[in-house]
């Protein structure tokens, strides 16, 4: 257990110093203040005749201020965890490493959980983020703060677990591509998705059970005015959405661990 | 019997790339044997497969085929991998953190208590005087401290078995020495030492077996006084060789090099006494009397030949 923390506690410092990483998360936190702008321009227009109509405004801003930081975590996680992986084989650290009496599955879980401490932080983030501009503009955000932790928290272990099984099988950029059709494709299998041609059913099938519903763990679902007519989720609700989606990152880094252990640690 | 420290049985290492259609043979049905407490050279030109052969070794790769065992298991087993201090040969590590803290890193990734963990690191920052750098970032260190630093990471949990991948790569001749020094300590400490390098006359000094690989075949194995054999030919410095005598020195199939104000001859053993006493009748003076063996450099030109001359 200490080698897994060690290892854990390694890849989020090995995240803090990477510089593109940071580069990447202070262009969007830049992005984020600028659109404070627009949030105190509507606040400072309310008036009582406007005040729901404002309030549906700035919640519509914020909601999608949370898609923009959801949507960037998901990349996040995805790059970090292929990258935390492939940057050890390719400066070669893994081969001290690996020299250790560690296990390879102890070595992948180290790393994901590393990539999951990083992610915790982020969400914590954009929580304190998202909650501040509400504060600045007024209005309440109607979701528990715990959904806005558990279910992209859930959403990044999942993108995690995929970049981290193809990173041992494929490098980055081949991984992010991998990871970009995946999340495409998870859009067009959906029950709510237009339908396929008669022959592809089966296909639009079996691919809507295989790909992880990663919709299902989208916590704008319990964000905004526009979707506050949805009904309330049980605890009992929440814990099998919740459940299934950890089920999913544990069989595909389960996956991850299978393959890492076959593979060597330096190019042939 | 003794169980070997390091084992490999007909070892078979190809490298394919699938999509060339290209296969590699990296090491064919390589086989040898390291004994504990014996201090062995790896040798061969580049590209012969060390590296790949120390890779397999730590189970970095897989073998083709053939069975290897390290203290007695398979290769990437962790109660062997528990017993072995590893230097990889271009020693890789996290830039930001300092000398400290990097091998803070590893002695928690080896698993042993923390009791006297700040001692040990302290030790073996001082043995390779790095201790007045350890609050260095390791990214500004040069590459003779790199090496020095992944020499105490490999020593860092006092390993049985040292698998060190060019140890003095990178070091200038007084760390090299203070590698020689530090391997001959180790042997004295009863420790079992496999060392790649291509600077044979230190490896001369310190091994005491010698293997040598040429295209991933093993060309040459055994103990160092068994392959370099007593000493077959005698040096002799004197003041001067007459015409006549060096006639039949040419004859012996001995060899003659001027200096100043001395020659060196070199002619075989036998001859020793016969050419002493005809230098001593001629009226030179024989400056010194010196036996020679065939060095280890010699035995590896003669083993690998002309691609040797890479290494």
């Amino acid at each position: 257990m200490k080698k897994i923390k060690t290892l854990a506690t390694s890849t989020l410092e090995n995240f803090l110093h990477n510089r593109l990483l940071l580069l990447v998360l202070i262009l969007a936190l830049c992005l984020l203040t600028l659109m404070l702008f627009p949030l105190l321009a509507a606040k400072s227009r309310t008036t009582g005749e406007n005040q729901q109509a404002m309030a549906s405004m700035v919640l519509e801003l914020i909601s999608q201020v949370m898609s923009f930081s959801s949507g960037l975590g998901t990349l996040l996680a995805a790059w970090g965890a292929a990258d935390a992986f492939n940057t050890e084989l390719k400066s070669g650290t893994v081969l001290a490493i690996m020299a250790r009496p560690v296990k390879r599955w102890e070595f992948l879980l180290g790393k994901y959980l590393g990539v999951m401490l990083f992610m915790g932080c982020y969400v914590l983030v954009m929580l304190a983020l998202s909650y501040g501009m509400a504060s600045l503009a007024g209005v309440h955000i109607q979701a528990s703060p715990l959904v806005l932790i558990f279910y992209p928290m859930v959403r990044y272990a999942i993108y995690a677990a995929i970049a981290m099984f193809f990173a041992t099988l494929t490098n980055t950029i081949a991984t992010m591509g991998a990871i970009f059709v995946i999340a495409m494709g998870i859009d067009f299998v959906t029950p709510r998705s237009p339908a396929w041609m008669p022959k592809l059913a089966w296909l639009k099938t079996t691919l809507y059970y295989v790909l992880p519903s990663t919709n299902l763990l989208t916590e704008d679902r319990f964000l905004s005015l526009r979707q506050a007519s949805l009904k309330q989720a049980t605890w009992q609700q929440h814990a099998i959405s919740l459940a299934y989606g950890l089920d999913f990152a544990l069989i595909v880094l389960l996956f991850a661990m299978w393959s890492f252990h076959y593979r060597t640690l330096r190019e042939d | 019997m003794t169980t070997p420290a390091i084992e490999f049985r007909e070892v078979t290492k190809v490298y394919r790339k699938r999509l060339r259609g290209v296969e590699v043979a990296a090491l064919t049905n390589a086989s040898f044997s390291i004994f504990p407490g014996e201090v062995c050279a790896f040798l061969g030109p580049n590209g012969a497969g060390k590296t790949t052969s120390i890779s397999m070794l730590m189970g970095f790769f897989f073998a083709d085929s053939g069975e290897i065992s390290v203290l007695g298991y398979p290769p990437g087993d962790v109660r062997a991998k528990s017993e072995i201090g590893f230097l990889p040969e271009n020693f890789a590590f996290y830039k930001y953190l300092n000398a400290r803290r990097l091998l803070q890193f590893h002695y928690a990734l080896s698993g042993r208590s923390t009791e006297n963990e700040d001692r040990v690191i302290s030790d073996l920052l001082s043995k390779v005087k790095l201790a007045e750098f350890e609050k260095l970032k390791i990214g500004k260190y040069s590459r003779g401290m790199v090496q020095r630093l992944g020499v105490a990471q490999a020593l860092l949990h006092d390993p049985k078995l040292l698998v060190l991948d060019e140890p003095t790569s990178g070091l200038d001749p007084t760390g090299r020495k203070d590698v020689r020094d530090l391997i001959s300590s180790l042997r004295a400490a009863g420790k079992t030492v496999f060392l790649s390098s291509h600077l044979l006359s230190e490896v001369e000094q310190v091994c005491d077996r010698v293997i040598i690989i040429s295209k991933g075949r093993v060309v040459q194995s055994g103990r160092m006084e068994e392959l370099l054999g007593a000493a077959d030919r005698v040096e002799i410095l004197a003041t001067s060789v007459p015409e006549e005598l060096a006639a039949r020195i040419s004859e012996w199939g001995g060899a003659i090099t001027k200096h100043d104000s001395a020659v060196t001859i070199v002619v075989p053993l036998e001859r020793k006494r016969e050419l002493a006493e005809l230098l001593w009748q001629s009226g030179q003076d024989v400056i010194h009397i010196l036996p020679l063996r065939s060095s280890l450099e010699d035995l590896y030109m003669r083993t690998v030949g002309s691609e040797g001359e890479q290494a």
